[in-house]
């Protein structure tokens, strides 16, 4: 019983790992490595798209189809680093990476 | 068709009826263009009040969008939101998630209206251009202190009220004078009746105190069938004679009230009806019970039994029958004449109503009978059938 309890637990655990892992592997490990932090983007994102479905879908469509005029960083940014490379993440990858991102970083609750 | 809901009291009362309806239906078309009215004012009242105040909820917007602005930037650095004790407020996504609100009725926020008022609060609403923490709507509250509202009720009520009453006084004197040219006509009628009457009584009495002086079987039977025939005649205008004599004078007249032998009466007025009965070949069958008496004034009932008894006689066929019978509590005049419709019967009580133009009279009798069983409380009921003739009953309690 007791070796049943430990063995769900993990797999818990490392699901959630697992979740969590696509965004620091596939964006989080990126940006860092560039200095380009991921929460200053966010904040542009909400600044343009103001609610949540609006700024995932944002997103979404720029992470599959990175193009200059959907892009929100500036000239420099772009002269400096380019566009990002078109994301190779499976849809669920990609729509969970997204989820943790706004999750992150949203403003809900936070506001005191 | 009972008499105490007839028409007994001719023009003053249709005047009534038509004066109640009248201003009924004035006070409903004033009462809804004051509605009307009220509704525009107050709801100018509330925009002229609504722009007043947006003025200062504008002013708070900007301050409120400039706090957004900094909370923005240094979000990282620090999250307390903008607050300021002279006015409430919340923002919203563009899917109109509410992100934050220190609102007092946040449940009231109308996201596609600029400015209203909802549950004692004015809300303002302002849409950003740049969404500051996602924040596509801004809404501002302050309290709505109602003084706007008792001072447009009060200015409704004194205006409104005022605007009524003289539309009512208005009303009532378009009344009297749309009415008055009938009242004028009826009047003329009626003092012709009155003038009319003055003359009729003493030729009148003249020739029948003389035609009840010849003594008829000394003259030929030619001769005594004329005399009978000046008899009828003048019999017919003794009737009408009463019958003005009432209308014009004796309703104004106290009442004489004292025990009165119906049986005697009736025996009495059927003798004098027959002779005029005689001249359509009308037979009469009664069934007058002895002793039945009634408290009531003799000249009144006389004219009520009268006019019954001249009714069944003037609408009969020619060779018809009258059948009347008495029994304490009831009276009962049935006759085989023309008869009547549900309609008429309806108005058979109404002054100067007449069915047959041929049959003569003014259309007073039955008008005359509903004024007397409404003062005593006799109760009047006809049933009637065209071409089969009338039943009048006359109820009183024993």
């Amino acid at each position: 019983m007791a070796r049943l309890i430990v063995t769900v637990l993990l797999t818990i655990v490392t699901l959630l790992a697992s979740d969590a892992n696509v965004y620091e592997r596939n964006c989080v490990k990126c940006h860092k490595n560039l200095s380009l932090p991921l929460e200053k983007f966010f904040f542009d994102y909400l600044l343009k798209y103001s609610s949540e479905r609006r700024v995932k879908q944002a997103l979404e469509n720029y992470l599959r189809h990175p193009r200059k005029k959907a892009s929100l960083s500036t000239e420099e940014v772009l002269l400096r680093y380019g566009l990002m490379p078109k994301s190779t993440l499976s849809n669920k990858d990609l729509e969970k990476a997204i989820d943790i991102y706004w999750e992150r970083n949203k403003v809900f609750g936070k506001i005191e | 068709m009972s008499a105490s809901n007839a028409t007994a009291t001719g023009i003053n009362h249709s005047e009534r009826i038509t004066l109640v309806r009248f201003v009924g239906l004035y006070s409903f078309l004033a009462l809804m263009i004051l509605i009307l009215g009220s509704t525009i004012y107050f709801k100018l009242q509330k925009d002229l009040m609504l722009q007043t105040k947006r003025l200062e909820l504008e002013e708070y917007s900007k301050e409120l969008i400039d706090g957004l602005k900094l909370l923005h930037i240094y979000f990282d650095r620090y999250r307390t939101y903008p607050r300021n004790p002279m006015y409430r407020s919340a923002i919203y996504d563009a899917d109109h998630i509410q992100i934050f609100s220190t609102l007092k009725y946040p449940e009231g926020v109308q996201l596609e209206k600029v400015i209203y008022t909802t549950d004692g609060v004015i809300q303002y609403v302002h849409v950003l251009d740049s969404y500051y923490l996602g924040a596509k709507y801004t809404v501002v509250e302050i309290d709505d202190d109602g003084k706007w509202f008792a001072r447009t009720w009060r200015s409704i009520l004194i205006y409104g009220g005022l605007f009524l009453t003289v539309f009512l006084a208005a009303g009532v004197m378009l009344v009297h004078l749309f009415l008055a040219p009938m009242r004028n006509a009826i009047h003329l009628l009626d003092r012709f009746i009155k003038d009319t009457t003055h003359e009729l009584n003493t030729p009148v009495s003249a020739i029948l105190s003389n035609i009840e002086m010849i003594d008829t079987e000394k003259v030929d039977p030619k001769t005594a069938k004329k005399i009978k025939r000046i008899e009828i005649g003048a019999r017919t205008i003794s009737t009408i004679y009463q019958d003005l004599t009432y209308l014009a004078l004796n309703h104004k007249i106290a009442s004489m009230n004292h025990e009165v032998d119906l049986s005697r009466l009736i025996k009495e007025r059927i003798d004098y009806f027959k002779i005029l009965g005689e001249s359509k070949k009308i037979s009469f069958e009664t069934d007058i019970q002895n002793g039945v008496k009634l408290y009531i004034d003799e000249n009144k009932i006389a004219r009520l039994v009268d006019n019954l008894l001249s009714n069944a006689i003037k609408y009969n066929r020619r060779g018809g029958k009258i059948v009347i019978r008495l029994a304490p509590g009831e009276l009962l005049v049935k006759d085989t004449g023309i008869g009547m419709s549900e309609e008429q019967i309806e108005e058979v009580f109404k002054r100067y109503k007449r069915f047959d133009s041929g049959a003569g009279g003014f259309g007073i009798g039955l008008n005359i009978v509903a004024m007397i069983a409404k003062e005593y409380d006799l109760q009047i009921e006809i049933s009637s059938k065209k071409g089969h003739g009338s039943e009048v009953f006359v109820k009183w309690r024993v």
